[in-house]
């Protein structure tokens, strides 16, 4: 039989990771127990050091979730993942088994606003400072970088700036410094491009979004692809866990401490539904960026749009690096503009079709005002940073027939 | 071939040469991909373990850093 490792991406999608269950069942069993019974003491002792496999508690690990994990871990060609209860908690984890009190993280400026959020109010009260830069400006994301540094933070597409940071160069700028590049690549997914080999050294997801594809459950997940060596006088924490782990290092400081001690983990449900929604994503992929593609060309035509932001037209800034990094194929999110807030208002209230709603990702087409709402607690230089302006649409595009999408939006446009 | 695997003694039928990626097919070692291997008291690197002969004697740990790692859907033995 073929290792699963042999097998292509749309492949691996069904049956990567994937080990049969109890009487032959071809979904995975979802196993809804909080903890795990072993036969003996001396199991249990072996399982608590490490020296045997077995479970012991849903915090720490469950038979659905790891099966998920092995599938996310051969998707990113990562030498292991780590499934977790949200994106915001896949960031957090990667985040704190990498950096401690007095270090520095150096992140894009263009970042989801959880994220923003995460780094610039919370991390900061533990004595971790996030300095946020144009990832675009090569230059200066390299002046940036200094002796607390320990993490260069990106977003394979900038949500909702929609910028697409060059990640072969921001990896050379990393490697120079000797830390990770961490790359939030949730906009992306591994069907556009495994982010590793453009030098990514820990992946991050949000699997709420295209991973689970449906709106149906909340996940995040850190893939750890086993490029960065951890043997660094700037990161001594690792030492105990290189000498013990080798090349799982990364791995094993966040399995053992942080996500342990943090108890972010996934419900086997969530788990089992992101497995679910996982083995269509390459066909949804497709449909959701042909879909986007459209839209974005309608609505650039539009006499009432005053501009249109998608990676996938030649106007944009970053459209040559996108169709370099993702196989001619710009994602599914797009923002637009329209004369100002009240237009851009009356235009969400008059959409019959897409949802109004704070997410992405979903086979539904979803829209938002992003400044006042998952971007309303920033101020206008941040909102700036962040690509927010006040007659701002935001559009994850779904899978529906594209001509009723465009027939929504021609509707709710021409009622403005 | 008479081995201490995880403290503890153990025999591996055959006289063939065996390498580290032989012996975790031999044990069946659950999750093999995942786990670290110490010989004779040296944590190897993944990538010597096609190189590392295992010999008559040696001492071989297993460890997982998964808080245990698993079998999938293990079956208990009552």
């Amino acid at each position: 039989m073929k290792m699963s490792r042999e097998y292509r991406l749309d492949t691996l999608l069904i049956h990567g990771g994937f080990e049969p269950g109890p009487a032959g069942a071809t979904t995975v069993p979802i196993v809804q127990s909080s903890s795990f019974a072993h036969d003996t003491a001396e199991d249990l002792e072996d399982i608590f050091r490490g020296r045997k496999a077995g479970h012991v508690y849903t915090r720490i690990n469950n038979p659905t979730t790891e099966s998920l994990e092995r599938r996310l871990a051969l998707l990113e060609g990562g030498i292991s993942a780590i499934a977790t209860s949200s994106g915001m908690a896949a960031i957090t984890l990667a985040v704190l088994t990498i950096v401690r009190s007095g270090d520095e993280i150096l992140s894009s400026a263009s970042l989801f606003g959880g994220t923003f959020s995460l780094f610039r109010d919370t991390l900061s009260n533990y004595g971790i400072t996030t300095r946020f830069v144009d990832p675009s400006d090569l230059r200066a994301m390299r002046d940036a970088v200094n002796e607390r540094t320990r993490l260069i933070f990106v977003e394979t597409m900038g949500n909702p700036r929609l910028d697409v940071p060059d990640l072969a160069a921001l990896a050379a700028i990393a490697r120079e410094a000797g830390v990770p590049l961490v790359v939030d690549a949730t906009v992306t997914t591994p069907v556009l491009g495994r982010v590793k080999e453009l030098g990514a050294d820990i992946i991050v997801h949000s699997t709420s979004k295209y991973i689970n594809g449906t709106g149906s459950a909340i996940g995040g997940a850190i893939i750890d692809c086993g490029t960065f060596d951890w043997r660094r006088e700037s990161y001594p924490h690792f030492e105990p866990f290189v000498k013990k782990f080798r090349q799982f290092a990364f791995s094993a400081r966040a399995r053992k401490l942080i996500h342990k001690d943090l108890g972010a983990c996934p419900a086997p449900m969530n788990s089992y539904l992101l497995s679910e929604g996982i083995e269509t994503m390459a066909l949804r992929m497709e449909r959701h960026c042909d879909n986007a593609l459209r839209l974005a060309e309608y609505l650039a035509a539009h006499p009432k749009v005053a501009w249109v932001n998608y990676p996938g037209l030649a106007p944009s800034p970053w459209h040559e690096t996108a169709k370099k990094q993702f196989g001619g194929r710009y994602g599914a999110l797009l923002t637009f503009g329209l004369a100002d807030k009240a237009a851009a208002f009356r235009c969400i209230d008059g959409l019959r079709l897409a949802k109004n709603l704070a997410n992405i990702g979903d086979t539904k087409t979803l829209v938002i005002h992003p400044a006042s709402t998952i971007c309303a607690d920033f101020g206008p230089d941040e909102k700036a940073l962040m690509g927010v302006s006040e007659e701002m649409i935001r559009v994850s595009v779904g899978i529906e027939a594209i001509d009723d999408i465009i027939e929504d939006f021609a509707e709710a446009l021409g009622a403005i | 071939m008479n081995l201490t695997v995880n403290g503890k003694p153990s025999t591996i039928d055959g006289s063939e040469r065996l390498n580290v990626t032989g012996l975790l097919a031999a044990l069946k070692v659950a999750q093999a991909a995942y786990v670290t291997v110490e010989l004779n008291g040296e944590v190897l690197e993944r990538e010597a373990f096609d190189a590392t002969i295992v010999k008559d004697g040696d001492a071989v740990e297993f460890l997982y850093f998964m808080g245990g790692g698993s079998a999938a859907f293990p079956q208990s033995r009552r």
